[in-house]
């Protein structure tokens, strides 16, 4: 088991983060209202960040509403296939889930990371078993029902060898609430020729501040799209998940779709570091800013193999003067058999564009709004049919709010 | 006359384009407009549509008896005006079929569009991809008339429906246009003819020097300047009075 050093812990508690603004914990309690009621407004706000709570019985669903796991269910086709419970059980259930736990994200790197190693409540332990492939999603969701709460949350996803699965987790908070602070760790391991898409939608609101903590393993052969969508209006999140590609001939494709409005401060990126041979990584942002958002957005891949195929890429459209937003990419090769590439362009929408479609007929909102939703186009994403319906939902929901 | 430029003078950038452009076309009328590269038969058709680079510095255009000339670029295509541009923009995450459906909304649903798809041969899948992007010359001139053809309008502009198409797909197209323009009126602008083997304009027009200089009978026009090319019109205006 990984040993975790009580002084340490206690030191990083006080230590900011890397990037993005400071937020005081101590402004934040761990007391919850104990909502463990699936009412319908948590039922519809749950439907857009994607999860659909209505259709718990028909889909491999896990549900946690503050610290509370309120559902958790596997279909009995699928319960060959997976393990799903809540992180504490798992580490009760296998001794070998200590020898992984905050194996990926050190519990020293901030007062987040920090934080949940201290005060750690909840999360899930998700496990695609060897060889199994499963078609129909996993969904979860982190609900913030109370008001001042923080949200400490422990994930640990699995895919065994050869697996295949499609995980979609929705993290939002009931829109009645003015603040919050949600810190999600999440390792996640995605072993030999395994084949993970894993697809996050959060939704926050003005008075919310979120840092996810992310750190990834891939072996040989495995695939993972870790997708990231955030829409709406954030006081402030700050992600750089942590890859690490251990093994030969992988894929890696981090997709950032930002729809970026009010105050929001974000600061959002990734790292990704390339041990073996032929992978190909890339780390493609799409983003969308307006009103008074400050975005910035770090990319870096750091390659040390050969034939490693790394890519970049950050597309920014600004809606508004008073925005701001930033690209920085970082290449770094240590092969001279890896070919490293990036690009980065933010503007607003382009004029022959958008006199394209109008010369179709279209008025210029009607143009400028699928000129918009072009841009935050998800088929990059490679997501199986029905989530893709279900994100672009999602997206549409979001964007008639704003 | 459903279409009329009268004494159009337009600038781009400071540039002066279109010098004097009149230009007359009736109801069912098919009219071809012939000139050499950069004489401005583009820049007249930017300057109907209303792109903002194009500024009308003197006269007017008239559709359907309506002064256009200073219409939002929509009002003008919302009356019945459609242009299948040269060089459309690729559009990153539009879908072809997404914008089919609006076009088909706004003009309430063209019940033709799907014999429009087998008649221009569009294999399916260009429909879910984005705009333009990676389009061939053939694919874009196809799915520009299709999305013209969406909007089912009485007067079509067809900036260079031939250029960059190869043989099979120039018949595809010639003859998918010889009966999408049966009852419509149509300004037809072509560099090298080749779409004139498909259709039967009703009159053609030669643009040098952003003027049309002259208008005659398409086949001989066209006739002539295959032989002589577009030098002979530029001497044979220089002997005008």
């Amino acid at each position: 088991m990984m040993f975790l050093d009580k002084e340490e812990i206690e030191k990083a508690l006080n230590k900011p983060a890397a990037y993005g603004p400071d937020v005081d914990i101590s402004q934040y309690g761990m007391e919850s209202f104990g909502q463990s009621n699936l009412d319908e407004t948590i039922v519809r706000e749950s439907y857009n960040v994607g999860v659909d709570l209505s259709r718990r019985d028909q889909l491999n669903t896990y549900l946690q509403i503050d610290h509370d796991v309120v559902f958790k269910t596997i279909q009995k086709k699928f319960e060959e296939d997976i393990e799903l419970m809540s992180l504490t059980e798992a580490l009760e259930k296998y001794e070998w889930v200590r020898d992984i736990y905050w194996k990926l994200k050190s519990p020293y790197e901030d007062k987040y990371t920090a934080f949940v190693a201290k005060n750690e409540k909840s999360g899930y332990f998700l496990r695609i078993l060897e060889g199994r492939k499963i078609h129909l999603p996993i969904q979860a969701c982190f609900f913030m029902y109370s008001p001042s709460l923080v949200q400490s949350i422990h994930n640990i996803i699995v895919a065994e060898e050869g697996s295949e699965a499609n995980v979609i987790t929705g993290c939002t908070n009931y829109s009645k609430i003015a603040n919050g602070l949600h810190i999600g760790v999440t390792e996640i391991y995605v072993k030999n020729n395994a084949k993970l898409n894993y697809t996050m939608i959060h939704r926050w609101g003005r008075g919310l501040h979120v840092r996810p903590r992310t750190g990834i393993i891939l072996e040989n052969g495995a695939k993972l799209l870790y997708n990231y969508v955030v829409i709406g209006e954030v006081g402030s999140l700050q992600s750089y998940p942590h890859a690490i590609v251990e093994g030969k001939n992988a894929r890696l494709s981090m997709n950032n779709i930002l729809y970026v409005v009010g105050e929001s401060n974000m600061d959002l990126g990734g790292e990704v570091n390339v041990k073996d041979a032929g992978s190909g990584i890339e780390l493609v942002t799409n983003a969308v800013a307006s009103g008074r958002t400050k975005l910035m957005n770090r990319g870096a891949i750091i390659s040390e193999a050969p034939k490693v195929k790394g890519h970049i890429s950050c597309r920014a459209l600004m809606l508004s003067n008073e925005a701001e937003v930033s690209a920085i990419p970082v290449l770094v090769s240590r092969n001279m058999e890896s070919e490293l590439t990036h690009e980065a362009a933010i503007g607003k929408i382009a004029e022959e564009q958008l006199f394209y479609l109008r010369a179709r007929g279209l008025r210029r909102e009607e143009a400028e709004s699928i000129l918009i939703r072009g841009f935050l186009d998800i088929s990059m994403m490679e997501l199986p049919k029905h989530i893709e319906k279900t994100v672009e939902k999602v997206i549409e929901l979001a964007m008639k709010g704003f | 006359m459903i279409f009329t430029v009268k004494g159009v003078n337009a600038v781009v950038d400071g540039r002066h384009v279109l010098r004097d452009v009149n230009l007359e076309i009736g109801e069912r009328e098919i009219h071809v407009l012939f000139g050499p590269n950069g004489s401005g038969k583009s820049s007249l058709v930017m300057t109907i549509i209303g792109h903002p680079s194009y500024k009308i510095i003197s006269g007017k255009i008239f559709f359907k008896g309506i002064d256009i000339t200073d219409k939002p670029i929509e009002e003008r295509i919302n009356l019945g005006i459609g242009v299948a541009f040269q060089n459309p923009p690729k559009i990153h995450g539009v879908r072809l079929k997404e914008l089919l459906n609006v076009i088909a909304n706004n003009k309430a649903k063209n019940p033709k569009m799907v014999e429009y798809l087998e008649k221009l041969k569009i294999p399916n899948d260009i429909l879910s991809r984005s705009l333009n992007v990676g389009f061939s010359g053939g694919e874009i001139k196809k799915t520009e008339i299709l999305q013209v053809l969406a909007a089912d309008p009485e007067f079509i502009i067809l900036d260079e429906p031939d250029s960059g198409v190869d043989v099979e797909n120039l018949e595809i197209i010639g003859r998918a246009l010889s009966e999408a323009l049966i009852n419509k009126s149509a300004l037809i602008i072509t560099h090298h003819g080749h779409i004139l083997k498909y259709l039967k304009p009703t009159k053609s027009h030669v643009m040098i020097n952003g003027t049309i200089v002259c208008e005659g009978d398409p086949e001989q026009m066209f006739e002539q300047i295959m032989k002589k090319g577009y030098g002979w019109c530029e001497r044979c205006i220089s002997f005008r009075p």
